[in-house]
Order: C-alpha cells, then structure tokens, then sequence
C-alpha cells in the first residue's frame, strides 16, 4: 500500500468522526426537552415485576401503580404520616376502631364506569382468594375472617372483615383495633381493581390476564398508563377522568428502571434524568461536590441490620450475640460503608415523631471504648476469652457491594476486638434468599423497609415463628406484649407495648442493628413539589417542572 | 455442498436439543424459586403459585410439556418473575435492539480491525505494526467495564449528540457499540495480521511480486482471501455472541437488549425465560457456524471436499 493510501484512509477516519459528530443536533438535553414538555423523567430502579396490584411486590411496582390506581387514601405530599381523601371523601369508625365505614366519592375509573364500594370488595376478595396465590395477602389479614377465607375454611360470602351497604359505602370490619389503619390504607393491596374490566379479560383469576397493558389499561388513579417498553422506560399521562385532574401539575411520567446507580448518576449528569433512585456510595463526594444543590440526603424508613442464627452454636447464647453486637463500631461504619448517608443505629424500628425510637439507652450513652470493654467482658462469661475456642462463624451477604464492604468492615472489628475470625460468604440473590429463608446461615446482612408508617411493621417481625424471622429466636415476653398491642385501641398504648417488645429484642439481640439508612439521591432544580418522605411515596402529580432552571 | 449443508443443520439440532435440555435440569437445581420475593412468601402461596404454573410437577412431566408447548403450539411459555408477560414478547421486544447494537458493533470491528490487520503485516515489525498490534493489545485487555464509562463520560458527556447512557435517540447506538466493536476489532486487527503474514510470504505472492503486480493490488487481490482466513472463522460466532448481547455495555449504557435478560432472569430463576435464552442464543450460534463454515468453503476450495 502506498504512502498515498494510507494517509488517505486515515483522512476518511478523522472524516466519519467529524461527520458522525456532525449528524448530531447541538443543544438540547432530554431532560430539558423534557421538563418543556412537562413530563417528569424518573429513575425507578428496576423493570417492574407487575402492574398488577396483586401481583406486584416491588417498591419499584408500588411507585407506578400509585400513580396509576388510587386507594381510599392517598399520601399526603409533605407529611410521612399523613393522608389526604382519595378515593373516599370521609370516613368514620367506632370507638375501639374496630369498624371503619368509608364513603365514596363516586369518582369514575378511566373508561367512565362509576368507583363503587363493590370494586373495593372485588379487590380484596381476589388478592384473598385460596386460588389465587397472591404474594401480598398477608397485609389484608387484619380483616376479620379474612384469613379463614384464604385458608379455604370459608366462603367469601361469610367473611365479616369487608362489607358494602350501598355502591359508595365500604365498610371494613377488624379482627382487632386499628386505630393506625390510614398509612395502612396507603399500601397499593388496599386499592380497588375496575371489577367490570377485570371480569371481560379473563377474570379474577387469571394469572395471564392482559388488562394492565397499555392501551387495555384501566385505573382510577391520576395518570393513565401510555407505553411500556421493557428494560428501557414506562410513561403515563394525566388522566381526564380523574377526580382532580385539575390539580395534577405536570404533562406525564417517564419511568426508567435504571439498576445500576453509577449509570443512573452518569445519565444524570449528562441530562437524562430529573430526579434518580439512587446514588452509590462511592458516588457521593462526587455528586454532592458537583451538585451541591441538587443532591439529597433524606430519612428513610428503613434499617440495615444482621440477622444471628439463634439455632447454631454459639450464636444460641445472648451473651455472644451481644457482644457481637456491641463489637461493631457503627460510627465508622456508616462513614465507611456509605460515606455518611444513615444513622448509628442502637434500635431497631427507625425513629418518627409518634415513636421516638427504641434506644437501647446504656449502651448509646457509651463510649465505643466502653462498649467494646463491655463486649469482650461478655464474651469472657460466654466462654470465650479473648476469642479463644470460637468456632468458625460465616456472615452471608449478597453479591452488592455495599454489603461486601459493610461484611469485611465488620470482620475487621470483631478480629480487632474481640479476637475472633469470621468469615464471609458473598451469595448471588436468590441463593441468599433460599439460605436465609431455610435458615441456611450463621449471620446474614440484610435490611427491612416498613409497608406503612408504623413500628409494628419492624416489631412484628421478631415475633415467634413468624416467616420473616428467619433467625430461630422467639420470646413468650416479647409475644405476649405484640399480642397486648394488637388489641389496644388506644394509639399511645400500643406503641408502649410495641416499645416494650422491642426492648425485650434489643436486649436478647437475635439481631444487630447497623444503622438507620438514607436515601441518597440527585433531583434537578427545576423539581418543585417535592418533599422528603420517610416512605418515599411521593404523589408524582404534586411535581411540577421549571422550564427555566438550571441543568440538568 | 447439499449433502455438507444438511449434515451440518442435523448435528446443529441435536445440539440444540442437547443444550436445552441441559439447561432445563440446571437450572432447576439452583438454590431458590422464580417466585421468592425480598419477604418470604407463605408455604400455601408457593404451593399455589407452582401450581398455577405447572411447576408442582415432576421434571420429566414439566420437561415433557415444555417441548410440546414448543413444538406444537409455538408457546415458549409466561415469564414467571413478569407475570403477565409472554417470554417470547421479552425476546421480541429485547431482540432488535442487540441485533441492531451487535451488527453496529460488527462492522466497526470489520471496518477498524482488517485493515489495521492489513497494514500490520504489511509494515511487518516496522512502526504501523508495532502501533495498530499495541492498540490490539490493549484492546484485548482492557475489560469492557472500563471501556464503557469512560467513552460515556467523554465522549458521551462532551460530544453533542452522543449521549452518556440511555436508548432515546438514535445516536445512542454509537458508543455502546464502540465499546462492544473495540474488543471485536482487536482481535480481528490480530488475526488479520497472523493470516496476512503468513499469507505474504507464500510462494504465489512472490510469483505476483515477480510478475510485476503493485502493492495494493497484492494486498487486496491476491493476499486477503486466504490471509482472512482465520478471522472469518472467528467472526462467526463472535458476531451471534454479539447481537445476544452483552450484560456489561448494557447495563453500562441502559441499552435494553438481551444481555439484561440473560443475566437477570438466571438470578431471579425465571425458568421458561432462561429456556427462552438459551434456545434463542443457541439456533444464532448454530446458524453462524454454518455460515462460516459455507463462507469458509467457498473463500478455500480445498475445505469443500
């Protein structure tokens, strides 16, 4: 080849990139186009399993079908405790808060057809239904008879928990008091379904249905579903037909399920995205540096924590766990592990304005010098001093690596201070699940968010056999004091017994508290409407976007 | 060629029967369920849900009404994880999309690979080769999830046009397949020159040389069909590897093709999808192959007999 060729070709390459650059058109960003439009670009984390609410168990399900259907109440915008009317306009109950009768708006579902009492009924009776095999079930078993109806004991018709006196009353009657059931009610199992749409595509249970696809959909909620296009984005657009059409501040909603937080991140920076789901922990020097204003720290209502197996050697006795616990150093970890973004934790259900927290109060008062004193103390009484005679103890994590971090951060304390090795074994998703869930573990790292807006979520959870446990310990106290608080009708009763057993957990340690988590997030400046919830159940409507602002 | 060709799609269903079939009983040994959720779901749930999906039966049942579903109505059946939605609309919507990345990322291997392979072995250990043989290299060892973010934040960030990450526009195709092609490119640009070398220093060459032909005319006439050899055989299945689509550049560029499904629907355990998968990587593997092998045959008289 000649000199002459050569130079030619490398010509023809400097020209196709030129040209390649040249097709593209200068300027305008997604997200600027976008927030023109008035149509709200959203990282959602994941692809979604269903948008069926019986279906459906993701948080990322859950964020596009509150936009898509609208329960008796729906959240209010600025206050995590809060509700505003939905789909009900009032409501009533009596004094044990046993019977709460709901009366509808007579709002319509998007083809026109009147929401009637019956849609509700119809809701929970399918995600009930012994042939159904709905995942979420257990949420509606606080209405009465409704679990004996899930067994296949009895029919529908007997079950006392739901009942409708006209089309616009609803009446839910309560094994026990349910004096917190509005953030209850706010959970996506308690929504209707469009009975009449539902039946004429292939019925209640028909696990193949196709009636929530775009352009067969059906809702009641402020958006209507457009276009779904899987792994690559969801939109919706304001519903006509909805009840406060009026109200809804934007043009639509964009869903991208983005997994990958430093792709979400970089998307962001390079103006596809208004708000993310989730900014990684390696992330967030970068992202709070270059974005000061648009990079949010908020509360959330979850704890990170490591379940102990109680049913093995020689995690059986309180005092090793306990020293365990005590062992950890959750200061540094919460610096380490997620650069700041989560509390210390000494308790278990993450602190709110109606239950302050239960602190294992000494212990926070220490001095980690202290609490590591008092820990190898402990260990001494159990058995083991200074680490001598441990038996070999694995901690099992997912593959994510905050926990692989989070894993290793801790076998440094416990090797540091109190002498013993452990070791960790990283697991793809699913074999961790079927470990943890079989009890196939000695301590597994693992974190748990609350449905609704109360500690009984968190405390529940420890109560004997129940199927979250999973860490074989079980207390007739701490039973005793969640069976007193089911039957409390009077708020700041049960949450004293609540306390009490969550005290009685703390103390017997089956679990390690880690820290209070944080969602770390970037949101443009041309958000407005939006304001940090514990449940991170934003009403999308609310949001309106700023053609002007700043990037992205 | 008849006789070859029907011999060769014969051995390609049996291996695609073979692989399936592997694939059905692995994947059912796996630890977990495809309908285990972060809670864990009641027993009666799980029972009713295995039921609903025929998965209370024994393997050999549920093997059995998997190829009959197949082969008789053309059902590759539900994703058990995306309830509601068929495998074979997740095959058909992810698809296009790696088969448009892929053939993207193929031609710029093709384009940028032979004829730095070419020039290599024309300027045989002078400072091209040494140039276009380092850039192979590095090519070839510098793993794809390096290589995509940092094209996304410079040329994605600062280019107009191109974009960081995202499927919106169709310029976002550039860079995920840079980043899938460079790798494809390296080793093409290295066999290349392997076959070209050697090609060169044939005897027919030199009577070419001796009889007066030009340089380029060597190169392109005489050398590239049998120096491409080696590289053809590699661009078979490297092209079927590529418009499967690959896990990294995806999920580095939120491209939404098949590479997502591939791994994700292992780790959920969505059986009939990974099934799915499986068969559809393997009939694009089995058909490139043959491809080659056609391509090969014609390209070198002496394989055809």
């Amino acid at each position: 080849m000649t000199r002459v060729s050569v130079s030619l070709l490398l010509w023809c390459c400097v020209g196709g990139i030129f040209l390649l650059v040249g097709c593209g058109e200068r300027g305008e960003s997604s997200s600027s186009r976008a927030a023109r439009e008035g149509v709200l670009l959203i990282g959602n984390n994941s692809e979604p399993q269903s948008l069926d609410p019986h279906k459906a168990t993701a948080v990322a399900d859950g964020k596009i079908i509150s936009a898509l259907l609208e329960g008796l109440v729906r959240p209010d915008g600025q206050d995590s405790s809060g509700v505003q009317p939905g789909a009900a306009s009032s409501w009533e109950h009596n004094a044990d808060a046993t019977v709460w009768t709901f009366h509808l708006r007579g709002a319509t579902w998007s083809d026109g057809e009147p929401v009637t009492s019956a849609d509700f009924a119809y809701a929970y009776r399918r995600l009930l239904h012994p042939e159904f095999g709905g995942r979420y079930a257990e949420m509606l078993f606080p209405l009465k008879d409704a679990r004996e109806y899930h067994d296949g004991k009895i029919d529908w018709e007997r079950v006392r928990g739901v009942r409708t006196p006209d089309e616009y009353t609803l009446e839910l009657q309560f094994e026990t008091p349910m004096p917190g059931l509005l953030s209850r009610l706010l959970h996506f199992t308690w929504f209707p379904l469009p009975r009449h749409h539902v039946e004429a595509n292939g019925g209640m249970l028909d696990r193949r249905s196709e009636w929530t696809r775009p352009g067969n959909w059906v809702g009641n909620g402020a958006y209507l579903l457009k276009e779904r296009r899987i792994n690559d984005y969801l939109s919706v657009v304001p519903n006509p037909l909805y009840w406060r059409a009026a109200e809804v501040r934007n043009r639509g909603i964009r869903f991208l399920p983005i997994v990958n937080g430093y792709t979400e991140t970089r998307m962001y920076f390079g103006g596809k995205l208004h708000i993310t789901n989730n900014v990684p922990p390696e992330m967030i020097d970068y992202a709070r540096h270059r974005a000061p204003g648009e990079f949010c720290r908020d509360a959330y209502y979850c704890t990170i924590f490591y379940r102990l197996n109680t049913s093995r050697r020689p995690l059986g006795d309180a005092r090793v766990r306990r020293a365990l616990s005590l062992a950890v150093d959750r200061g540094a970890l919460v610096q380490r592990v997620v650069r700041g973004a989560g509390r210390e934790a000494y308790g278990f259900t993450p602190p709110t304005v109606d239950y302050p927290g239960i602190v294992d109060a000494t212990v926070a008062a220490m001095t980690q010098e202290e609490r590591e004193q008092m820990a190898r103390e402990l260990l001494r009484q159990a058995g083991f001093p200074g680490g001598r005679g441990f038996p070999p103890v694995q901690i099992m994590t997912t593959s994510r690596d905050v926990q692989r971090v989070m894993a290793e951060s801790i076998q440094a304390m416990w090797k540091e201070v109190l002498g013993i090795q452990v070791e960790i074994r990283a697991c793809e998703w699913t074999a961790y699940k079927a470990s943890l869930q079989n009890g196939e573990y000695d301590i597994s790292s693992c974190s748990w968010s609350g449905d609704y807006m109360d500690p009984s979520t968190f405390v529940e959870l420890w109560r004997s056999g129940a199927g979250n446990n999973c860490t074989g310990w079980g207390n007739a106290e701490c039973d005793a004091e969640l069976d007193a608080a089911e039957k409390c009708a009077d708020q700041s009763e049960r949450l004293k017994h609540l306390a009490t057993a969550e005290a009685i957990v703390l103390r017997e340690s089956p679990i390690i508290p880690l820290y209070w988590s944080e969602r770390t997030y970037l949101k443009s400046s041309r958000v407005n409407g939006w304001h940090p919830l514990l449940l991170d159940n934003h009403p999308l409507d609310a949001i309106e976007l700023d053609e002007e602002g700043a990037k992205p | 060629m008849m006789r070859f060709l029907a011999k060769r799609v014969m051995q390609g269903v049996v291996v695609l029967f073979v692989l399936e079939t592997v694939t059905f009983f692995l994947v059912r040994v796996l630890p977990g369920n495809p309908f285990m959720g972060d809670r864990k779901l009641p027993d009666e749930v799980l029972a009713q849900l295995n039921s609903l999906y025929g998965l209370d039966a024994s393997s050999f049942v549920q093997y059995a009404r998997y190829w009959k579903a197949i082969l008789v109505e053309g059902d590759f059946g539900p994703s058990l994880v995306r309830e509601g939605v068929q495998v074979s609309e997740i095959i058909g919507s992810a698809f296009p999309v790696s088969l448009a990345l892929g053939s993207v990322a193929m031609l710029l291997a093709v384009v940028l690979g032979i004829p730095a392979g070419m020039l290599a072995a024309h300027y045989r250990n002078r400072w091209p080769d040494a140039l276009f043989m380092l850039l192979a290299v590095a090519g070839i060892c510098i793993p794809s999830f390096v290589i995509a973010p940092v094209l996304g934040i410079t040329l994605g960030a600062h280019v107009p046009g191109l974009s960081v990450a995202g499927w919106d526009n169709p310029l976002c195709i550039v860079l995920p397949a840079l980043a899938l092609g460079a790798v494809n490119a390296a080793y093409v640009a290295r066999l290349t020159r392997g076959g070209m070398v050697e090609t060169l220093s044939s005897d027919f060459i030199r009577t070419a040389r001796a009889k007066g032909a030009g340089t380029g005319r060597i190169l392109w006439l005489h050398a590239l069909r049998s120096g491409l050899l080696p590289a053809v055989s590699y661009l078979g299945p490297a092209f079927a590897a590529l418009i499967t689509g690959s896990f990294v550049v995806e999920t580095c560029f939120q491209v939404p093709g098949m590479g997502l499904h591939f791994v994700n629907a292992t780790t959920d355990r969505d059986y009939f999808l990974i099934q799915g998968l499986v068969l559809c990587y393997g009939v694009l593997i089995v058909a490139a192959n043959l491809i080659v092998d056609v391509v090969l045959a014609w390209m070198n008289p002496r394989l055809r007999a």
